[in-house]
């Protein structure tokens, strides 16, 4: 399976089964997105036989839908809730992806999920590594996942 | 008889998802308990008797490994029964993991079903 397979299909499962959300992935982005506004990215660092970066940068609207389907309570600001919620969505998306690239994970191992978020800010990745960014539809918009890695 | 549970997991809401997730399955505890990482779930162990664990593997401060590793060499905790809820299933660190001691994985994402197929050999 290649990489815009597997976030294709992880990415479904993971709203499909933890938030009852259906998606559907668009072609992939020709060009990375560095710049995000108004925006929560969660991130998970690989490392080993792979190194680079899983990451869904979230709409905020999106994001505290998401929190408040999770949590099941009202979410008004984007809080540590927030960031935690899409950190987690990055570590399950990470998890799929490390089973995929290896056999049975050997030799990768993920980073502590950690998330930010802003008014504006700029994420950087790997400058020389292959990778993928795939946008996502949902009732409310879209959002991104990427992964990018260097073997 | 009411039963207590541990969750043991660094995400605020997975802990919360899990303890949801019990309830959808048709579990009733008397008490669930949370740890943001090993070292702390085993403070709390050292305190409260619990039934059964559920921990995440990739956790800061101790992570669920050592974790199983702590709890074995510890008599008065070592039968308590640990399912391992984690993104890293199918892996080496799941299967050694396994050979520690834990007695059921739960893949993440998974559904009150998946939680009650594996919980229900133990309570």
């Amino acid at each position: 399976m290649d990489l815009m397979n597997c976030i294709s299909e992880a990415t479904q499962e993971i709203f499909q089964s933890m938030l009852a959300f259906e998606v559907q992935p668009g072609a992939p982005l020709v060009e990375r997105q560095k710049m995000f506004r108004d925006t929560v990215s969660g991130m998970v660092g690989m490392a080993g036989l792979y190194r680079g970066m899983l990451a869904i940068h979230v709409p905020n609207a999106i994001a505290k839908n998401i929190t408040s389907t999770f949590l099941c309570i009202e979410v008004e600001d984007i809080d540590d809730d927030v960031k935690d919620a899409i950190g987690e969505l990055a570590n399950m998306l990470a998890g799929s992806v490390k089973s995929m690239l290896t056999d049975n994970g050997k030799d990768v191992k993920l980073a502590i999920p950690s998330a930010v978020c802003g008014r504006e800010y700029e994420v950087e990745c790997l400058a020389d590594g292959d990778g993928v960014v795939v946008p996502f539809q949902l009732e409310g918009g879209e959002f991104l996942v990427e992964c990018f890695l260097q073997k | 008889m009411e039963k207590k549970v541990l969750i043991v997991d660094d995400s605020n809401t997975m802990r919360k998802i899990v303890a949801r997730s019990l309830r959808q399955a048709g579990f009733e505890f008397e008490k669930v308990l949370e740890a943001p990482d090993g070292q702390a779930a085993l403070d709390l162990l050292a305190g409260e008797a619990v039934d059964i664990v559920l921990s995440d593997i990739n956790m800061p401060v101790m992570d669920g490994i050592e974790f199983l590793r702590q709890k074995n060499a510890d008599a008065q905790i070592k039968g308590i029964p640990v399912v391992m809820i984690t993104t890293e299933a199918g892996t080496d660190v799941l299967r050694e993991a396994m050979e520690l001691g834990a007695v059921g994985t739960i893949k993440k994402p998974f559904t009150a079903e998946q939680v009650q197929e594996v919980l229900g050999k133990f309570l």
